[in-house]
């Protein structure tokens, strides 16, 4: 896989945040927080009046961004992100990202990336960094 | 999935459960827990890789507490709303799905901030590892901070 600084990776987009998908979520991490199901405590929270998407799904969509850029999820290295906003019921979200370097570690050529998760308005509401091998590896001591 | 343990008491100063350890407990990738994980976060289902998600799934699902039970060490609840500051996953290989994770870990950080349009919340930093069941290596970790808004 040929990758030069300054690539960029092709855009993963989700077309509309679906409510349903936070609530299956929520069951499968037992996680408590109404913001994610209940409207009715978002609104008590001043959130709105839309459920707020999990912060793990928001960051699943960059790392799926990723994985069709690199060639699997096998590549992921390394992954940071500071959640900037709340995604909310029928949001537009695009993951996007650039390649800021380009390196050999442990004879592993690694692509370190900007990445990016930005609203319809191109506003973001997640960012950071991440590292993925440029070929299938299974291995690498820590 | 994990072991619950009954939180001690809250201390009065948050900052004390620095370095507070995890009681930590074992995760596997069931595969049907893999393929909702995947459909749900609008991936491909299937496979024997399982999505990186399960980095985070797993080190939170066996860190050893429910989630109500660590906002309680940090006198909230989940109705305070609490949220998710910042995240690293470190990936040493990747997880496996039908795989079983040992999960361990701490609090790492505790600190107060205010601001103009939330008013004071706390950040509170946690870090989790996973070493593979079979073999014992060192496979992943999760480093997070939760957001806990003290609007009094």
């Amino acid at each position: 896989m040929d990758v030069e600084v300054g690539a960029v990776l092709p855009e993963w987009r989700v077309p509309s945040v679906s409510a349903e998908k936070m609530k299956t979520m929520a069951a499968l991490l037992a996680d408590p927080n109404p913001i994610h199901f209940d409207v009715a405590a978002v609104r008590a929270l001043g959130l709105g009046d839309r459920p707020v998407n999990q912060g793990p799904l928001n960051m699943g969509y960059v790392m799926n961004m990723l994985a069709a850029w690199s060639g699997g999820h096998d590549r992921l290295r390394r992954f940071r992100v500071r959640f900037l906003r709340n995604v909310f019921a029928g949001d537009e979200l695009c993951a996007s990202g650039v390649v800021t370097a380009v390196r050999t570690e442990n004879r592993v050529r690694l692509a370190d990336c900007d990445v990016v998760l930005t609203g319809a308005g191109g506003e973001p509401v997640l960012k950071g960094t991440a590292t993925v091998a440029l070929e299938p590896v299974t291995e690498e001591k820590p | 999935m994990s072991e619950r343990t009954a939180p001690g008491p809250s201390p009065a100063d948050p900052r004390e459960h620095v370095g507070r350890r995890f009681p930590g407990g074992v995760f596997t990738v069931e595969p049907w827990r893999a393929w909702l994980v995947a459909d749900t976060v609008l991936g491909e289902p299937g496979g024997e890789v399982a999505h990186p998600l399960f980095v985070w799934l797993a080190a939170t699902g066996a860190m050893g507490v429910t989630w109500d039970e660590l906002f309680a060490w940090f006198g909230a609840t989940a109705d305070d709303g609490p949220m998710f500051g910042e995240h690293e996953t470190t990936v040493h290989r990747p997880l496996r799905v039908g795989a079983t994770y040992r999960v361990s870990g701490e609090i790492t950080s505790v600190d107060r901030k205010s601001g103009r349009s939330t008013g004071p919340f706390d950040v509170v930093g946690y870090r989790l590892r996973l070493h593979d069941a079979a073999d014992g290596v060192h496979v992943a970790d999760c480093w997070n901070s939760i957001i806990f808004p003290r609007r009094g």
